[in-house]
C-alpha cells in the first residue's frame, strides 16, 4: 500500500505565498518517516492534504496509485485508511468521555456498535489507556490527552498515522510510551510520519526524513543524510552551542551536580 | 461547578444507570410541584440530602453547604413575597419605616413558606442528579429517549468547551497578573475587556480546529458515540432471575 503527493500544489485562500510547491513524495508501508522543516514550511498542509481535509490546488493525491476521490464515499475510505494527530491534543477531544471520544471514528467508518466496542478496547489498550475509559476528556493530563487523541485515530485502524508535532510537549517518560506505540504500528507495516522540530528524535527514531522548506521538498533520504544537510542550515549561535554541548564529556557535566538522595 | 462535576464521577452511584437517578429526581419535583404544602418540599429536601450522603456517600459538609447556599439565596427571594409594602398602614401587624409601611400576613406568610419549600426542595433533587450523574451519563440517557441529536451534539460541546474555556481563562488570567494587568481599578477592567475578547478569539479558533480534527475522524455533521455500560440495582437483579 502507498500514499502519493504528486507535484500537489496548495494555497490558502488569504495568504499570497503558497503553502505547498510542487511536492512530489510517497510513503510505503511501515516506514518510519521524520518530516522537519521551518514553522510555516508546510508540514501541517501535507498532513491535511494526506487526510483529505484539503484538496490540492493542482496536483494529486493518490491511493495505491488511484487519485483520492472527493465525494463522501472517496473520503471516507481515504480516511479509513490515513489518520492524522494534530499538534494539541486538548483541541481533537470533543466528548465527555474517552470511550465515547475513541468510539467516534469507528462509528463513522461504518462499523456496528460490537465491532466499534472492540477497536476502541484495542486502541485503548495500545496506547495504555484502559483504565481511562470512563475518566472525562478534561481531567486527563498532557501525555494522556495525547495518547487519547492518538488511540482515537488508531481506532480507525489507519494504514499511514500523520502526528504532527505530538511529541513535542510530552516528558521524555511520555516521549518514549508514545514511541513505544509507534514501534507497534511499524510493527505491523503501519506508515508513521511523525513532523517534529526534535532533529536528535528524529535522527534516532526515523529511517527516512522529508525536508520542507518553505512549500517545497528541500530533501527527502536516509534520515541521518537530510538531518546532516538541515543542521548545516541552522543558525551559527545555536549550532556552536549544539557543538559545545555535545562535546562536553559526561563525567564534568556529573561533577557538577548536587544528587539528593531521594 | 467543577467541584459537582468531579462528585458526578467519584460516589457510589456514578455507574448506576441514570435512569434511576433521573426518575428518582423527577419523582421528588413532582411531588415538590404536585402538593402545596411546605411539608412536601421540606420532606423532599430531607430524603434527597439523605440519598446523596447516605446512599451516594457524597461529603455531608458539601451537600449541607449547597443546600444551605440555596436556601439563603431563595429566602431573599421569597422575603418579597412574605412582606407586603404600602404606604397607609393595614390591619394586619405592620412596621413603619419612614413614609412605608411593611405587613406580614398569615396569607402571604402561608404563600412565601410553599413557595420556599417548594423551591428547595426542588433544588435538592436538581442536586441530587447534578451530584452523582456524569453529564455523559444524562446524554446517554437523552439520546435512548431519542431527543434530537443535535441537541445532544450541543450539549456534549458546551460541556466539552465550558472546561476548556475554563483551561484558558485560567491562563490569560495568569498571564496577565504577572504583568501586573490587574495592579489597580483602571487595569483590571481594561485586562478584563482584554480576557473577554481574547477568550471569544480563542473559542473560535479552537472550534475551527476541533472541525479539522472531527473532519479527519470520518465525521459527517452528527457526533456518533457508544453508550456506556450502566449498573442496574441489585434488588432488581434478584427480581430478574
Amino acid at each position: 500500500m502507498t500514499l502519493g503527493f504528486s507535484d500537489v500544489h496548495f494555497s490558502y485562500p488569504a495568504l499570497s505565498v503558497p503553502a505547498l510547491t510542487g511536492a512530489t513524495l510517497r510513503f510505503a508501508a511501515g516506514e518510519a518517516v521524520a518530516l522537519v522543516g521551518r514553522n510555516g514550511s508546510g508540514k501541517s498542509t501535507l498532513m491535511l492534504l494526506a487526510n483529505g481535509i484539503l484538496r490540492p490546488g493542482q496536483g494529486a493525491v493518490t491511493l495505491d496509485g488511484q487519485a483520492v476521490r472527493y465525494d463522501r464515499r472517496g473520503l471516507l475510505d481515504l480516511r479509513s485508511q490515513v489518520g492524522v494527530v494534530f499538534q494539541n491534543p486538548e483541541e481533537q477531544l470533543f466528548s465527555a468521555s474517552v470511550y465515547q471520544d475513541l468510539s467516534l471514528g469507528p462509528l463513522n467508518l461504518g462499523f456496528s456498535s460490537v465491532e466499534a466496542r472492540e477497536r476502541v478496547l484495542h486502541a485503548a489498550g495500545r496506547c495504555d489507556l484502559l483504565n481511562l475509559l470512563d475518566r472525562p476528556t478534561h481531567a486527563l493530563s498532557g501525555g494522556e490527552k495525547a495518547r487519547a487523541a492518538l488511540a482515537g485515530v488508531l481506532a480507525m485502524g489507519p494504514r499511514f498515522l500523520f502526528a504532527d508535532e505530538l511529541t513535542n510537549s510530552l516528558d521524555p517518560w511520555m516521549r518514549a510510551n508514545v514511541l513505544e506505540i509507534f514501534a507497534d504500528l511499524l510493527a505491523d507495516g503501519c506508515t508513521v510520519v511523525l513532523a517534529t522540530h526534535d532533529h536528535a528524535l528524529a535522527a534516532s527514531w526515523a529511517q527516512r526524513a522529508v525536508w520542507l522548506d518553505a512549500g517545497r521538498v528541500r530533501a527527502d533520504g536516509p534520515a541521518d543524510v537530510v538531518l546532516t544537510a538541515l543542521r548545516q542550515q541552522l543558525p551559527p549561535a545555536f549550532s556552536h552551542r549544539r557543538q559545545t554541548a555535545d562535546a562536553r564529556p559526561p563525567a564534568a557535566v556529573s561533577a557538577g551536580l548536587n544528587e539528593v538522595p531521594l | 461547578m467543577q467541584h459537582i462535576d468531579r462528585f458526578a464521577y467519584a460516589n457510589r452511584l456514578t455507574r448506576l444507570h441514570p435512569a434511576y437517578k433521573v426518575g428518582c429526581s423527577a419523582l421528588a419535583l413532582v411531588l415538590c410541584l404536585g402538593v402545596p404544602h411546605p411539608a412536601a418540599g421540606l420532606s423532599v429536601l430531607a430524603a434527597m440530602l439523605m440519598l446523596a450522603i447516605a446512599w451516594a456517600g457524597l461529603p455531608s459538609a458539601f451537600v449541607l453547604k449547597l443546600a444551605l447556599g440555596e436556601a439563603s439565596f431563595l429566602a431573599l427571594g421569597v422575603l418579597g413575597v412574605a412582606v407586603s409594602v404600602s404606604t397607609s398602614a393595614s390591619a394586619m401587624p405592620n412596621v413603619r419605616m419612614g413614609p412605608l409601611w411593611f405587613s406580614v400576613s398569615p396569607d402571604t406568610l402561608w404563600t412565601a413558606s410553599v413557595l420556599f419549600a417548594r423551591a428547595l426542595g426542588g433544588a435538592a433533587a436538581m442536586n441530587f442528579l447534578a451530584l452523582t450523574t456524569p453529564v455523559v451519563a444524562i446524554v446517554d440517557l437523552l439520546r435512548a429517549l431519542r431527543v434530537p441529536a443535535l441537541l445532544i451534539d450541543l450539549m456534549t460541546l458546551i460541556y466539552r468547551f465550558t472546561f476548556t474555556l475554563f483551561d484558558s481563562f485560567g491562563r490569560m488570567t495568569l498571564a496577565h497578573e504577572v504583568r501586573l494587568g490587574f495592579r489597580d481599578g483602571r487595569r483590571s477592567l481594561r485586562s478584563a475587556a482584554d480576557i473577554g475578547a481574547n477568550l471569544f478569539v480563542e473559542a473560535f479558533r479552537r472550534s475551527r480546529r476541533l472541525d479539522l480534527a472531527l473532519q479527519g475522524r470520518g465525521w459527517d455533521g452528527a457526533l456518533r458515540v457508544l453508550p456506556h455500560a450502566y449498573d442496574h440495582p441489585r434488588w432488581l437483579n434478584r427480581g430478574a432471575r
